[in-house]
């Protein structure tokens, strides 16, 4: 078992994070994310939470050993629960792939919180294991391989996000800006 | 706009995103500035919570459930459906977890 986890700043208000969050995709930066549906949503009229499931559809390239070992198809399903919670300016994003579940499992926790009222911290903390029952050293290069993907994935969702909300807000943010 | 799924649900969701959209960017920010203020007791914001509410349903309902159905019978045809209520069996997620302790590293 693999624990990732990172933290960081955006330069944007949380609601312009949040309400940034479902322009994220598509954008250059990740391109392995082809499809986003959403299942179910609920917003609670006592406490005002809005809670989205969705399902993103991922396609990405894989060793060939890996493509062979799993059917042959690269596509990925992910589920995605979501809370937003205005009163207390919480976002909180859990994802699952719904995928190949039976061979790993990857647990996907992210909070966003405002850190002031032009700044939101991101925390990301992911756990990633690898489950079958097969040789030792095949389980554990499987699971290195997921690592890796998932921190490029990490990284290419914090540029790509970055530029959806810089594109976003950023003449709006200029116009309000204490001069 | 992301594509769906199914390319037939593609149209279907690009309206019901933009419907959603709209209305989430006019309810947010009232309902910060709602929690945040002194003055606004929580029965001023359980009303205004249970209005945007209904606003949503009336603007976005129809749509909603058109987008809704098409998505629900893409995910059967992809074979998606079992795996989906598993998932949902073993971590329903009906409620936000709890927020993470200050201070924990």
């Amino acid at each position: 078992m693999h624990i990732f986890s990172q933290s960081f700043k955006y330069d944007h208000s949380w609601s312009h994070v949040v309400i940034g969050m479902w322009h994220k995709y598509p954008n250059p930066h990740c391109t392995h994310v082809v499809n986003v549906d959403v299942l179910d949503r609920t917003i609670d009229p006592i406490t005002g939470i809005i809670r989205t499931e969705r399902v993103l559809g991922c396609k990405q390239k894989a060793p060939s050993w890996i493509v062979k070992l799993f059917g042959g198809s690269e596509d990925a399903f992910v589920r995605e629960i979501s809370f937003i919670d205005p009163a207390t300016q919480t976002a909180t994003i859990t994802s699952v792939n719904l995928s190949l579940s039976q061979f790993a499992t990857c647990y996907e926790r992210i909070q966003y919180r405002p850190m002031s009222s032009t700044q939101t911290a991101f925390t990301q903390t992911a756990e990633i294991q690898a489950r079958m029952a097969m040789w030792r050293s095949m389980t554990d290069k499987f699971e290195d391989w997921l690592v890796q993907r998932f921190e490029q994935n990490a990284i290419s969702g914090k540029a790509g996000f970055s530029d959806v909300l810089r594109t976003m807000w950023e003449a709006k943010e200029k116009q309000t800006a204490p001069s | 706009m992301a594509h769906s799924l199914s390319p037939e649900c593609t149209p279907l969701k690009h309206e019901y995103d933009a419907c959603f959209n709209t209305w989430f960017e006019g309810y947010l920010e009232p309902a910060i500035t709602n929690a945040n203020t002194k003055g606004h007791s929580q029965g001023q914001r359980i009303e205004y919570s249970k209005l945007k509410k209904e606003e949503y349903d009336r603007k976005c309902g129809s749509i909603w459930e058109k987008y809704k159905d098409c998505v629900q019978k893409a995910v059967t045809e992809k074979g998606l459906g079992e795996l989906l209520s598993q998932a949902r069996q073993e971590n329903p997620l009906r409620e936000p977890p709890p927020p993470d302790a200050p201070g924990s590293s």
